[in-house]
């Protein structure tokens, strides 16, 4: 029997065989099979995984075709990439969408799923739609007729992952900052407090689509170009230590401005990806004489990802992230208050961002008492933390207690799957 | 008066400067934040491909056409196809006992708001008077009447 642990994310999934596939069944590694796979990763423990793109794609320079999860590395020209996404919100609504995707994963071309001899771990949305949730049932055991299901939350896999490794801890509270929204959920002995759990909705979509539209207005034109600028926004932008500082460094003019970065676009003929110019080549005064397409980027570089902390800055009256860890941390017993604060983990694609975990430790530090002892985690790989916890999960022994099996869902239909999981 | 109202696009005939209401400027920024939650600007590049529909022979009949749509169709059930809103009604959520999606949402911030230029993104101190845009010096306040103050051309 094998495992197949897939956290499912509204941008990227990421999947793979939990260790035991790797050992008693035929290797099923995606990179075996000729064809290149978005970041694929082998741990010294000999299991692989990969992070692809959870959507489908279409192409201006390729028409009649749509391509699906990794065949964006098909796309030889992804200027004005089209996404479908399947999620919404951060909820999934688009399933023929997510059909399409899951068949290219767990098809010949990369998982090669025997889905009557194998288990799925999948992720979903903390409050997942009640209707949402019995799809994703008919659609596991239905269509795909996997042998057994386990569906949970992408942030338990995490404090899973986080107590298995601090045994002595018996809180946590993990902030989850991923493409639709940011989530802080706390858990105890395991066990997610729903009362805390707290919603930012800013999240690296509304990111990146707010980098675009500052571009677009101040620069060039870019609304079309998402994926461009999303690899803009992840080689430039980092979260400010001293937000006010870093602004009037911003508005120096010349050598003084540290913050300043000339930004070479793709063509996608000669420079396949964009990159910063290097300081010393930078021109200061005047134009530049090369022909590329150059974006100047001064407090963009901040003051996007301060969205972050501070969602009020364009207009959306919700709490950031290191106020919303306090509130989240107040709804919730005062005898455990020490116990969140001193394991705050981060995990999801934004926290990437520079200086994004000194900030949230500053912040949060300066917003509690000083008796509480304050700690902020970022693991070595806050994108696929989930993934690893849930590899994890799968291999305790009480996982196959946890399961619901096909014969269960057969005999008792949806209701077995909301007694048995905690979404 | 057609002169001076070419001076000046921000009045209307009698010369007063027209100011837009709260309402209005919600309604703007809701429009701005919509867009945020946009996956594509641009149209879907497969779009105005023309149909590559099988044009019907004259051996096919209606019958066979129709059969084969139904099966389709029933492979993607309709509960399948609704979108986040339709969703999040069905859920029926403002009745519920406990934390749901709509309780988990963070709390306005208890921190002032901060402004910045709408123009170049620096911290601002003065508002204009016509739609509440934010701008920093007269540059910008003049960019920004040339393009976003009561008409939106960029």
């Amino acid at each position: 029997m094998a495992t197949l642990v897939l956290d499912s994310g509204a941008a990227t999934a990421k999947i793979g065989y939990s260790e035991e596939q790797v050992r008693c069944v035929t290797p099923a590694s995606p990179s075996g099979s000729g064809h290149r796979v978005q970041r694929s990763f082998h741990s010294p423990f000999g299991f692989s995984y990969s992070v692809i793109p959870n959507c489908q794609f279409r192409s201006k320079t390729a028409r009649l075709k749509t391509f699906t999860a990794n065949q964006i590395d098909e796309i030889k020209d992804p200027s004005g990439l089209y996404y479908i996404l399947p999620f919404q919100k951060g909820y999934l609504v688009n399933w023929d969408v997510q059909r399409q995707v899951w068949d290219q994963l767990f098809g010949r071309e990369m998982y090669k799923v025997d889905f009557s001899e194998t288990t799925i771990l999948i992720t979903e949305p903390y409050f997942n739609f009640n209707s949402i949730q019995e799809s994703m049932n008919e659609i596991l055991f239905e269509e795909y007729q996997f042998q057994e299901v386990y569906r949970t939350n992408a942030g338990t896999l995490s404090a899973h992952k986080y107590f298995q490794e601090n045994k002595s801890e018996l809180c946590c509270l993990v902030v989850d900052s991923g493409y639709s929204f940011t989530h802080i959920v706390p858990y105890c002995k395991g066990k997610k407090m729903n009362e805390g759990i707290c919603r930012i909705n800013v999240g690296g979509k509304l990111l990146a689509n707010h980098l675009k539209e500052i571009i677009s207005y101040r620069q060039l034109h870019v609304m079309d170009e998402t994926h461009v600028i999303n690899q803009v926004k992840e080689d430039v932008c980092y979260v400010s230590q001293d937000f006010y500082k870093d602004m009037e460094i911003a508005q120096l003019k010349g050598e003084a401005n540290t913050v300043m970065r000339d930004y070479i676009l793709p063509d996608f003929s000669t420079i396949k990806k964009g990159f910063c110019k290097p300081r010393e080549e930078m021109v200061f005064s005047g134009k530049y004489k090369t022909s590329e397409q150059i974006l100047r980027l001064t407090n963009e570089r901040f003051a996007v990802p301060e969205i972050l902390f501070h969602p009020s800055d364009i207009g959306i009256q919700e709490m950031g992230i290191p106020e919303a860890i306090v509130h989240s941390v107040q709804n919730l017993p005062e005898e455990m208050h020490p116990h969140f604060y001193n394991n705050i983990i981060l995990t999801g694609g934004n926290t990437l961002l520079p200086g994004f975990r000194d900030r949230v430790y500053a912040d949060v530090r300066s917003l509690t008492p000083c008796e509480c002892d304050v700690s902020v985690l970022l693991p070595e790989n806050p994108v696929t933390h989930s993934w690893e916890g849930g590899k994890l999960l799968s291999e305790s022994s009480d996982f196959m207690d946890m399961v619901v099996t096909r014969d269960d869902y057969e005999e008792n239909g949806h209701s077995i799957c909301e007694e048995k999981f905690d979404i | 008066m057609g002169e001076k109202k070419r001076e000046h696009p921000g009045r209307s005939q009698d010369g007063q400067r027209r100011v837009l209401d709260q309402a209005t400027r919600q309604r703007r920024l809701h429009r701005q934040l919509d867009a945020l939650e946009k996956d594509n600007f641009q149209d879907d590049p497969h779009a105005n491909l023309p149909q590559l529909k099988r044009l019907p022979q004259f051996d096919d009949n209606n019958e066979s056409a129709k059969k084969k749509k139904k099966t389709r169709g029933d492979h993607f059930k309709q509960r399948f196809r609704k979108n986040f809103q339709a969703l999040l009604e069905e859920q029926n959520l403002s009745v519920n006992e406990g934390p749901n999606y709509l309780t988990a949402c963070a709390p306005p911030s208890s921190l002032p708001q901060r402004h910045f230029c709408t123009v170049c993104g620096f911290p601002s101190h003065y508002t204009c008077a016509s739609c509440g845009a934010r701008y920093c010096c007269v540059p910008c306040l003049s960019t920004h009447q040339e393009t976003r103050c009561l008409k939106w051309t960029v």
